[in-house]
């Protein structure tokens, strides 16, 4: 009878009840690594103190910033293995700019950005324009990178490295290492970006469904292109964050690295089919990787080990994270029914 | 030591209850898709289970063949209580057959046929037994089937048979088939039936799932009719008729929906000799402001490709597309839009949502210009505009913070066409806007056109459904092969002229 066909019907009080089951959702890793870290505390008296802690962030600083930009490429379901490769070209290249040629540092500098960022628009323009896949384009580039980055440096380290990068490493700001305060704020605005602007809608939008994203007037390649800038531009300021943390400049640096780093945007949340995912879940899934580490070397686990721990968390830290999303949606399911129920009080029988 | 039994079933005796779904419930985030509901099938009859989409049909389904486990009641076989795994399925003899094939196309009939209940002997599989008894089974149904067949080259006909051979080699005593007619062609149908009329004189329990009446009427001994996740009721065919079934599926008699004739303006859009080689050949003609054009033709004959192009999602070789006076330049949708043509996509799946993410970012997605001025999001303009894009056409949900996945077709739709209307477009192509969704949401989305027309937006509908064509239509251009063949208008619209045209034209 009461069939509500004239009158839209939103209910409000639904969002109350979600945000408990929103805060499992994004706080899931958090239990993981407060469970971890406790129990990381009974097992070494040094965890818990304020200079292990601050080493944790410290070295986790260089991959939460470039999983910060591979966030982006997989945010619009593509993926760049390039990061470490061209992390070790700008670091390379970086120095080299510095020492050898005289550039003023900003400059060298710069310029290491610009040619990560320029890697990451051949990679895009290999995505969107040559309709390459992501997988076969960014390894091509991943192998061309480190190429170039051994022949620039003929595979030695460079060093020394201009004073400022030393200065900037050990410079802190009300007792907080600089190097971590930078890496926040390149969090916060990446997270600024990805929920409060239009670009950040078209991310989600072009890797949720690249086709209706089109149709309704966004421009998907050049979102897409603009992603693999950002993760090319973030792999290279790893490489100057590197740079600085090995006090020369290596062609060797960050082998493996795009690994890490994508298993550090996964464990975070973040879809590989694209358009999901947020920065605080990346951010955590950096430090869980970080806290596995510290662990392997507080634990004093034999270096052997090494791998296998890392590779069995991260497989449980992925299994957890399915469980969890699994108490979201039943949660979410009764939630349904209770509103239903409500409703249903209002209507007469139908029967 | 054989896996299968080999003995036959006792023979059932007509009229027992083989299977009843008892008071099931299931939720899903954001929806109840049924709610207490009761189903019964007994020896020897067809139970035809009709509803709108979103009624609820497909979730009984699933329930009934263990793929859903339901949160409330339970479902029992021959009064034992049913484990919610299609394994346990199979073994209390409960087969479906699926919309869509489920062989394995590698695979030959006879293969497929007894695929998870090989003969086998000391671990091994039998081929020859395999080959005996998937012929045995076949030959009930499909006596002109090779089992030696690669299931691959079956038609979609074909398929569905040699799973119902499936069903009866695992001496299946209910068989569930969900919309089975969709993909077949009218003699198919008909032998499809034969064959399910032969089952149920064996006594087999059927439960029939359809959309269309005349079918439900020529198989079924009962109709049970769901809406809104509950069950209306069940009845026997013979007490029912078309429009009482239609009255129960959606709670009120339907009221016919027309367009009247209303003030037409100045041209609005101007499509002049455009050809993209292969799929659309020299087209020309105009839509007005306040008129409802519609491309009617076949499948194929390329209306949606002539969409696709006018809103420059396709690129096209010649020819010019104006909307307003102004060329609209191909090879992005961007420029239409900008131009202020909107596009209600076909595949509403595949091309009109982005499933995962909200109502509100959907609603939302093709005015982030305006709700996003210097680039950065304005609450405020975008809760107006969800409110445009949602209260204009009374989309029924939870909240516009749930994933648009969980709006029942009617509704995801009508966030599509609402996308839109915050843009107000000076022209609105619309590629059947109404398919796969309810009889309700249908009326719904056609006084939504109406009300658009009237307000004077230029609307390009392309229909394949003649009630809708006859009804809305100004003007109706036929297409066939790429071509327009033919032109009616509100003096000489007919069923026959449009099927003439299209077919001969």
């Amino acid at each position: 009878m009461s069939e509500a066909n004239s009158a839209p019907t939103p209910v409000a009080p639904v969002q109350e009840s979600t945000r408990f089951l929103d805060l499992v959702q994004s706080l899931g890793l958090l239990i993981v690594i407060i469970i971890g870290g406790v129990m990381l505390s009974f097992g070494s008296p040094v965890f818990f103190t304020r200079i292990n802690i601050e080493n944790l962030l410290f070295s986790s600083t260089i991959i939460a910033v470039m999983a910060i930009g591979q966030a982006f490429v997989i945010l619009v379901a593509g993926i760049d293995l390039s990061v470490g490769a061209v992390l070790a070209l700008s670091s390379v290249l970086g120095v080299v700019l510095a020492t050898q040629f005289g550039f003023p540092v900003i400059i060298a500098a710069l310029v290491a950005l610009g040619v990560g960022a320029g890697i990451g628009l051949l990679n895009g323009l290999a995505v969107t324009k040559l309709r390459v896949p992501a997988l076969i384009a960014t390894l091509a580039m991943m192998s061309v990178t480190r190429g170039v980055a051994y022949l620039i440096s003929d595979g030695r380290n460079i060093a020394p490295v201009p004073s400022i990068f030393i200065e900037i490493q050990s410079l802190r700001i009300f007792g907080v290492p600089f190097v971590i305060i930078f890496t926040a704020m390149v969090a916060l605005l990446a997270h600024f970006v990805l929920t409060r602007t239009r670009f950040g809608r078209e991310i989600f939008a072009t890797g949720g469904n690249a086709v209706a994203a089109r149709l309704a007037g966004i421009k998907t390649d050049r979102v897409i292109l603009i992603a693999y800038v950002i993760s090319g531009s973030a792999a290279a300021l790893g490489g100057l964050m590197i740079t600085a943390r090995l006090e020369a400049g290596a062609a060797t640096a960050g082998f493996g690295y795009e690994l890490t780093v994508i298993s550090a945007v996964v464990i975070g949340g973040v879809s590989l089919f694209g358009g999901e995912g947020k920065i605080t879940g990346v951010l955590l899934g950096v430090i869980l990787l970080g806290l596995v580490q510290n662990a392997v070397n507080l634990l004093n686990v034999p270096p052997n080990y090494d791998y296998i721990v890392s590779g069995a968390v991260i497989a449980a830290a992925a299994a957890l994270d399915v469980y969890r999303r699994s108490y979201v949606e039943s949660g979410l399911r009764k939630r349904t029914m209770l509103i239903r129920r409500e409703k249903s009080q209002n209507r007469t029988g139908s029967e | 030591m054989s896996a299968v039994p080999s003995a036959s079933p006792p023979v059932p005796v007509h009229g027992e209850t083989l299977l009843i779904a008892d008071n099931v419930s299931k939720t899903f985030p954001g929806v109840i898709a049924l709610d207490e509901v009761t189903f019964e099938v007994r020896a020897g009859e067809v139970n035809a289970l009709v509803g709108e989409n979103g009624a609820g049909k497909s979730t009984l389904i699933k329930i009934m063949s263990g793929n859903y486990a339901p949160d409330g009641g339970e479902v029992r076989v021959e009064g034992n209580r049913l484990e919610a795994t299609p394994a346990a399925a199979h073994r209390a003899r409960v087969a479906t057959i699926h919309q869509d094939s489920h062989l394995v196309p590698n695979m030959t009939v006879a293969e497929n046929i007894m695929l998870g209940h090989w003969p086998v002997r000391f671990g091994i599989i039998s081929r020859r037994e395999q080959y005996r008894r998937a012929q045995q089974a076949i030959s009930l149904v499909a006596p002109s089937l090779s089992p030696n067949m690669l299931a691959h080259r079956l038609s979609p006909a074909e398929g569905q048979l040699v799973e119902i051979a499936r069903a009866i080699s695992e001496n299946s005593r209910v068989l569930i088939m969900d919309e089975p007619t969709t993909s077949l062609s009218g003699r198919e149908i008909e032998q499809l039936f034969r064959v399910v009329d032969g089952l149920k004189a064996q006594g087999m329990g059927i439960v029939f799932v359809s959309h269309w009446l005349e079918e439900v009427f020529r198989i079924a001994d009962r109709v049970t009719v769901l809406r809104d996740g509950r069950l209306v009721g069940t009845q026997p065919a013979d007490t029912l008729d078309a429009d009482g079934v239609i009255r129960m599926m959606v709670g009120r008699d339907v009221a016919h929906v027309t367009a009247q004739p209303r003030p037409i303006g100045d041209t609005v859009l101007r499509v002049r000799n455009l050809t993209r080689v292969g799929v659309v050949d020299d087209i020309s003609f105009e839509v007005r402001a306040g008129e409802i054009v519609t491309l009617a033709g076949l499948v194929g004959a390329g209306r949606t490709e002539l969409a696709s192009c006018i809103f420059g999602a396709d690129p096209y070789e010649s020819g010019s597309v104006e909307l307003g006076g102004q060329t609209v330049s191909p090879g992005s949708p961007h420029p239409a839009i900008q131009a202020g043509i909107g596009l209600v996509p076909e595949d509403r799946r595949h091309q009109g949502l982005v499933a995962n993410l909200s109502v509100s970012t959907n609603a939302t997605l093709a005015v982030l210009d305006r709700i996003a001025p210097n680039g950065f999001l304005s609450r405020r303009l975008e809760d107006e505009a969800v409110a445009t894009a949602t209260r204009s056409v009374a989309v029924k949900m939870a909240s516009t913070s749930v994933p648009i996945s969980t709006l029942s077709g009617g509704n995801q739709q009508k966030v599509v066409i609402g996308r839109w209307l915050a843009r107000q477009p000076k022209l609105l192509i619309l590629d059947e806007p109404t398919k796969g969704i309810d009889v309700g949401s249908k009326a719904e989305i056609s006084e939504i056109i109406i009300r658009l027309a009237t307000a004077g937006t230029a609307i390009l509908l392309i229909s394949s459904e003649m009630p809708e064509v006859l009804s809305l239509s100004d003007r109706v251009l036929v297409m066939r092969s790429g071509r327009i063949v033919g032109e009616l208008d509100r003096s000489n619209l007919t069923p026959e002229a449009v099927i003439s045209l299209a077919t001969t034209g």
